[in-house]
């Protein structure tokens, strides 16, 4: 446990090595919330105003599941960088097992997440309101849970991107797919109507449906605001999500790393 | 990453995001903006060029070409809003086409316009670049004026919509360098609902004037503090 302990610090001390960037990157998301959603929640449509009631309300929520998303996924960048750099010879020469190593990188991603995501989760409470102690306690699991899988997803494509701008692109499809395919930004009544009137395809709708990062917001969402309702099959999802990712990072941070060597 | 962004804002944000608000033609209306959003964020990155290259040795090597400061500065300048152009260039003709309209004339003066937009968006980026010193600390500088620049102004929303939500928000959009860009280049596309300014001579002013001012600011700025590594 020591050395998985001792992998997170390491890692945390490279997260706050950009404090200042990290302070830009949440005055960017503030940004979000307190000039553009204001805005777009005085071009609402009627229909759509009859299911959010306020674009303010509804994107708070979104924005705190997108700002998880963008640090935890951070930690792909470095690994992508140390293994260019061929700084992972020295990690694989640390005195603890290669499981250990994998653990410990995917579970610093995830914790660098929620530590990002804390001031803007105190926002939204601060404007939606607070969840009971139990949901309080679901709301953070659940978030953890995305901010592990989020990691794992970033390591997966990291070792197995070998240059950067390989990582970027990647990151930049994984990204916007799953930014742009999810009720973050809109709600997902919206998304299927559009799917069943056959304006938006089909395919892209279940990926909304089944996106870790729709059912992570809604779920908030149906704490803090009683809408969408709260269902079983929100946690699952993300559960579902953290472990396939989990598995399948640390696996490939094994696999990868030392076949080089 | 840009293009990517920029095809996935126009496939499926702005397609979706048309659906949720009650602007009419708000999908051109936002695909044009994204255009210029995507010169914004484009031409900018000239700022973190003068960085890599202090850090590599290569600004040395530009000082001792046989050119003035001025020129070599006014030559960063167009240079940084000319590849901007080339990279947006096809991204502007996919707007164009997703937006099914043109205007040549029309057009043709806002593009000339977006020429000047882009210089000075270079100039703009190269005076905070040699001001700040600092690649991180010009990072997040960047990153939170993109934040606001973009935001406060009419790229993504119409003028009007802006001010009823806060008349300070409407004042800054006004005289936002991103709002002037983005009606002319709506205008360019002839579509005259989904243009926010009732006069484009007001836009194209506005954007001489932010040419003129960033490009001169940045050629005095370039020339007093480059010498003797005044830069690091």
């Amino acid at each position: 446990m020591s050395a998985v302990l001792s992998v997170v610090e390491y890692d945390f001390r490279n997260f706050f090595r950009y404090k200042w960037w990290l302070v830009g990157l949440i005055s960017m998301n503030l940004a979000d919330l307190f000039i553009q959603a204001l805005i777009y929640n005085n071009m609402l449509s009627s229909l759509v105003k009859e299911t959010i009631k306020s674009y303010f309300t509804f994107f708070a929520p979104g924005l705190t599941v997108t700002g998880l998303f963008a640090s935890a996924f951070m930690i792909g960048r470095e690994i992508n960088m140390e293994r260019r750099r061929e700084v992972h010879h020295y990690m694989l020469s640390l005195p603890m097992t290669r499981l250990q190593l994998a653990v410990g990188r995917v579970l610093s991603g995830g914790l660098r997440g929620m530590v990002y995501m804390i001031p803007l989760l105190l926002t939204c409470f601060a404007f939606l309101g607070l969840p009971n102690p139990t949901q309080l306690l679901l709301i953070l699991a659940v978030l953890f849970l995305l901010a592990l899988g989020i990691s794992g997803l970033s390591i997966a494509i990291a070792v197995s991107t070998s240059s950067l701008e390989k990582f970027i692109t990647a990151r930049g499809a994984v990204y916007y797919a799953l930014f742009f395919c999810s009720s973050v930004f809109y709600p997902l009544s919206l998304i299927q109507t559009l799917g069943s009137e056959g304006k938006f395809p089909i395919p892209l709708v279940v990926l909304a449906e089944i996106n870790p990062l729709t059912n992570a917001a809604d779920m908030i969402r149906s704490f803090l605001l009683g809408t969408p309702k709260f269902f079983g099959g929100m946690v699952l999802d993300v559960v579902i999500f953290s472990v396939i990712f989990t598995f399948i990072a640390a696996f490939a941070y094994i696999e990868i790393i030392t076949r080089q060597v | 990453m840009r293009a990517i962004w920029f095809v996935s804002q126009i496939v499926l944000f702005g397609l979706i995001a048309s659906q949720m608000v009650s602007v009419p033609d708000y999908y051109p209306y936002y695909v044009g903006g994204l255009a210029v959003m995507t010169l914004y964020s484009t031409a900018i990155y000239i700022g973190f060029d003068i960085y890599e290259e202090a850090e590599h040795g290569v600004f040395e090597y530009l000082l001792s070409l046989p050119v003035s400061r001025r020129q070599l500065a006014l030559g960063r300048s167009i240079g940084g809003g000319l590849r901007a152009f080339i990279y947006v260039g096809p991204l502007m003709a996919v707007s164009l086409y997703v937006i099914h309209a043109f205007s040549p004339l029309n057009f043709l003066i806002a593009f000339l316009s977006l020429f000047l937009f882009a210089f000075g968006l270079s100039g703009m980026s190269i005076t905070f670049a040699v001001l700040i010193k600092s690649s991180d600390r010009f990072d997040i500088f960047m990153g939170v004026l993109d934040a606001l620049i973009v935001r406060l102004s009419t790229a993504m929303y119409p003028l009007a919509i802006v001010t009823q939500t806060n008349p300070l928000y409407g004042s800054l959009a006004q005289f936002n360098p991103v709002s002037f860009g983005s009606d002319l280049f709506r205008w360019g596309t002839g579509i005259g609902s989904i243009i926010t300014f009732s006069n484009p001579l007001l836009p194209i002013l506005g954007i001489v004037i932010f040419f003129s001012l960033f490009t001169f600011i940045g050629i005095f700025v370039y020339d007093k503090h480059i010498e003797g590594g005044g830069w690091q």
